[in-house]
């Protein structure tokens, strides 16, 4: 006993800082390409035929990316003539623009959860890639007990609903009986490019174009899959104790 | 004069009662033996009724037998409160019979049953107003053969009969060790075998032979007691049985062995030393500990419900024995109070255990099963019964304010008052036995909180349990009768301890129910023996409340103790009662209308991990429920379980696995087969002898004679018992080689 003992004190303490203050580590985020990038017409016309989730509109002269939309393949920053700038940083969450419950940000905002918030986490057809990251969330190093948040495995104890994945045709009714089974107030977060707008996979005949089909959303968070502390950003977000990605309206 | 008009009363229906089933029509047999058993018994209550109110006890002179001398009849108060409770159960099962019965009437002959109901019936009243050893042994020996009739009511094969078999068969062991006890004791004796006789003459035996009459006539009423180890009878005898008859077994034959108990070792024999109370004491915890935790396991509700009956037979052996030992330290108080313990046990026992098979036979009739693993939601369907069965569960887990908590209290009080006790090494032991009955009162809240939820709650978890059926009017009555007693005897316990105080003052001497309920309810004549300050202070407190609407000396059951500690124990159910009423409501309202107003309730199909809808696989079993006990108690049950694996293309490839999981009970694999072994090697060893050489047989009787020549040489006069035994396995050599 008393070996773990020592050499956990000689460990100290490993647990990110974020959010007290920002984390800067290395690694942590793989980054999104700026949002809004004004360019010559023939270059932001080859930017979108390289995109291959058509994340990127050209409009005007200027250069748009779809966070909903963007995998981070790196594609727009390497192969084009004319690269986007990448940003690193990893919050990104977001209120979902229309279909959600509550007026986003404003005070009728559910207060309840600002100190302790259950998850209850679908995949609803998920690849793995984005539960593993929400999987992370409970090692040492996220360890987001400490904030409160606790998953919970029924969905009669859970604040707040986390769907991973581009909602396929078999994962659609429990998906809905899940939200239904929580109590009032209850939020839904949609994790992923796939579960915001189908990702890679939709629309296809399998799947349709992410959860809002299904759901009203509440919280967004963009990446495929989003780094931990993007989860975390939106978990913080929907408890109210963080604000959402200045500037970004959902489209 | 009303003993005679009620005994002939209740001789009368019985026989009436016999008389009717043999000669009326099959379908009208069920309906005489509810009708004639009903008044019958009502007749036999009122027998123990006046036994317990009248100062004297009543006794007929039957004829006189030469060689044996008279026989007689007597009913004193301890027989009448055995008579009553037995005629509440037998009342009680009488009714349920009226419609319980109608499903045996294509497939069984009722005729028999009756016939045999009346019989123990009769029986029963007999062993309970004996008192001559002959009757009391001749009425034993007829009411355990009518039992076992009962029992194998529904015979079908040879296996199904086993267990009654081996109730007969254990039984029977138990009853030659009652008759040598009651050889030891009347053995060179008053030439009659009267009860007041012997009652006389036993205070002449030595160390010796009461040790030999304690053991003798423990083992012998502690089987059909069902106490451990010689338990293992009771439940497999229970599930073959029919369920009224279940409700007569347990609500009247295991009572009739705590009878005996106290018949022999506080009443014809008392106990001189402290030795027997501690081993009555230690062996009621012991069993009432591993009948809990086999009730625990017991998926099949009988079966469940016989192992918590040697629960609660232990408990009230173990009241039985602080007793015992409480005399012998000249303690006459306490042991008044630990039998009014032990009586008030037996009481609530009788009743919550009939009702909880009634509807344990309810369920079994309707829905074809008593697997807890395959019931399920019966409350939907059949309300009524789950509240009555609730109305048990309650009582029996000892909940306040249920009749079950007050008995259970007493007796945990009794033990704790072994502080007075001189011996440390008793005071030991009654802690130890204390712990045991506190751990069995947990577990009984385990087990029946599974039996009532697994059975009553939920979704149905099999086709059976899914039969809608209505449960009629007789059993209704039956159990709502046993509902009722229950709350009853829960509620007013300064009524009833009374009633089990003369009884124990019979055995005592001293009046342990006037110590037990002080009169705060009295006038000046009451009050004086209170002093002032103590009286206000429970004024204060409310304990005069209902003074003038109830006649009774209080409702608070409180023992005094002496001036530094006035107040040893204390509690009042009756005020408990309106009190958590009030509690209840409160919070109820509280709930309904202050914290939930300004939420609505919606409902939504219940959570089933995403399924369509909530398979009975899925949900919470019997077995699942029990689980943590059977793992905690592992070393008790030591389950073995055999795993076979099918694997027909590769090694790898599991086509199939079977898994059995095997229990041989604990009585059995640590005591009797081993001792089952060793009296098999012995006898493997000895049959050696019988090889067939004839020279070596005449070895054999001249090498006994010579034995025995060397004896009687040396003979004295201590000897004299030790001859005729050598003489008899001289004859049993003799004749085995001839």
């Amino acid at each position: 006993m008393s070996r773990w003992v020592i050499s956990g004190l000689r460990q100290g303490v490993v647990t990110t800082c974020y959010p007290t203050r920002m984390e800067t580590a290395k690694g942590t985020s793989p980054g999104l390409p700026a949002r809004l990038t004004p360019m010559a017409d023939e270059f932001g016309q080859e930017l979108v035929d390289v995109c291959p989730t058509g994340a990127i509109h050209f409009e005007r002269g200027e250069a748009r990316v779809d966070y909903g939309r963007c995998i981070h393949c790196f594609r727009c920053s390497r192969s084009a003539r004319y690269v986007l700038e990448w940003e690193s940083g990893f919050e990104w969450a977001r209120f979902a623009s229309d279909g959600s419950n509550f007026v986003k940000g404003a005070a009728s905002w559910p207060k309840a959860f600002r100190k302790s918030m259950h998850i209850r986490v679908v995949d609803a057809g998920d690849c793995g890639a984005c539960l593993n990251e929400v999987k992370q969330l409970n090692n040492p190093y996220y360890n987001m007990h400490r904030l409160g948040f606790f998953i919970t495995p029924t969905p009669r104890k859970a604040d707040i609903l986390l769907v991973v994945g581009p909602v396929n045709d078999h994962t659609r009714l429990p998906l809905q009986a899940a939200y239904d089974a929580m109590p009032t107030p209850k939020l839904v977060m949609a994790v992923g490019a796939c579960a915001l707008s189908g990702g890679v996979f939709g629309p296809s005949f399998v799947t349709g174009t992410g959860v809002k089909d299904v759901l009203p959303v509440d919280i967004e968070v963009p990446g495929s899959p989003p780094p931990p502390l993007a989860i975390l950003h939106g978990l913080l977000v929907a408890a109210g104790r963080k604000p959402p990605m200045p500037g970004q309206d959902g489209r | 004069m009303f003993f005679t008009v009620f005994a002939v009363l209740f001789l009368a229906f019985s026989v009436a009662g016999i008389v009717c089933a043999l000669l009326s029509p099959e379908r009208g047999v069920a309906l005489s033996l509810g009708c004639f058993g009903g008044v019958a018994s009502v007749a036999m209550g009122a027998v123990g009724v006046c036994a317990l109110i009248s100062d004297t006890p009543f006794e007929v002179r039957l004829w006189s037998v030469p060689t044996v001398g008279p026989l007689m009849l007597s009913v004193d108060k301890l027989s009448g409160l055995f008579l009553l409770v037995s005629a509440f159960v037998f009342l009680a099962t009488s009714i349920y019979s009226v419609e319980y019965l109608q499903a045996y009437l294509k497939h069984f002959n009722l005729r028999t049953l009756s016939v045999c109901y009346f019989a123990i019936m009769l029986a029963v009243g007999l062993v309970l107003s004996a008192a001559d050893a002959l009757t009391f042994l001749v009425s034993w020996e007829l009411m355990s053969l009518f039992g076992y009739a009962l029992v194998n009511y529904q015979k079908r094969d040879e296996q199904s009969t086993r267990p009654g078999y081996l109730m007969l068969v254990m039984g029977e062991a138990g009853f030659v060790a009652v008759v040598l006890a009651f050889l030891v004791i009347g053995g060179r004796g008053p030439g009659n075998l009267l009860f007041s006789s012997l009652r006389l003459h036993s205070a002449s035996l030595g160390w010796h032979a009461r040790w030999a009459v304690f053991l003798l006539s423990f083992f012998g009423f502690g089987v059909k007691t069902g106490l451990a180890p010689f338990n293992r009878w009771l439940p497999q005898a229970h599930p073959i049985a029919p369920a009224n008859v279940s409700a007569v077994l347990s609500g009247v034959l295991l009572n009739l062995g705590i009878y005996g108990i106290i018949r022999v070792n506080a009443d014809l024999t008392p106990l001189a030393t402290a030795g027997p109370g501690l081993v009555v004491l230690l062996v009621g915890a012991f069993s009432a500990l591993m009948g809990i935790m086999y009730a625990n396991r017991d998926n099949d509700m009988k079966a469940m419900l016989a192992n918590s009956s040697i629960e609660n037979m232990g408990i009230i052996t173990t009241a039985l024995g602080a007793g015992l030992v409480f005399m012998t330290f000249h303690q006459p108080l306490l042991a008044g109070i630990a039998w009014i313990a032990a009586f008030y046990q037996m009481t609530n026992h009788s009743v919550y255990k009939s009702l909880l098979f009634f509807g344990a036979g309810a369920i079994d009739r309707n829905s074809g099963t008593r697997l807890m693993d395959r019931l399920g939601g019966l409350s939907k369907h059949m309300p009524l019964l789950a509240a009555l069965f609730l109305a048990g569960a309650l009582s029996i887990c000892a909940l306040p304010p249920t009749n079950g908590f007050v008995s259970e209290w007493l007796t945990l009080q009794c033990l704790l008052q072994s502080s007075v006790l001189a011996s440390r090494s008793v005071k030991v032991l009654f802690a130890l036995a204390g712990a045991g009955l506190a751990l069995t009162a947990g577990l009984a809240v385990t087990c029946f909180v599974k039996a009532y939820a697994m059975t009553f709650l939920g979704i149905p978890r099999s086709n059976q349990a899914r039969q809608r059926a209505r449960v009629r009017f007789p059993i209704r009555l039956a159990m709502g009768l046993g509902a009722v007693s229950c709350l009853l005897l829960g509620v007013l316990p300064t009524y009833v301890i009374p009633i089990l105080g003369r009884v124990s003052e019979l055995l005592t001497g001293v009046n342990a129910a006037a110590a037990l309920v002080p009169p705060f309810f009295n006038g000046a004549p009451g009050h004086s023996r209170l002093p002032h300050s103590f009286l206000s202070d429970f004024h204060n407190l409310g304990a005069q409340v209902g003074q003038n609407l109830l006649p009774a000396p209080g409702l608070v059951v409180l023992h005094r103790g002496h001036a530094q500690n006035p107040v040893v124990f204390a509690m009042s159910t009756s005020y408990m009662l309106p009190v958590l009423i009030l509690l209840a409501s409160t919070l109820f309202l509280a709930v309904r209308f202050v914290l939930a107003r300004r939420s609505k309730t919606v409902r939504k199909p219940v959570w089933a991990g995403g399924l369509a809808s909530l398979f009975p696989e899925l949900t919470y079993t019997a077995t699942g429920f029990s689980s943590p006990v059977r793992v905690t108690f592992n070393a008790v049950f030591h389950p073995q379980m055999s795993e076979e694996r099918l694997e027909l293309i590769a090694g790898h490839f599991r086509n199939s696995i079977t898994r059995v999981v095997g229990e041989v009970h604990v009585f059995d694999r640590v005591l009797f087969q081993p001792l089952v072994n060793r009296a098999s090697h012995i006898a493997r060893t000895l049959s050696r002898m019988h090889h067939g050489r004839l020279n070596a047989y005449s070895a054999y009787v001249l090498g006994t004679l010579f034995v025995v020549l060397l004896l009687s040489r040396t003979q004295v006069e201590e000897h004299v018992v030790l001859s005729p035994a050598l003489i008899l396995i001289v004859a049993l050599i003799l004749d085995r080689l001839l």
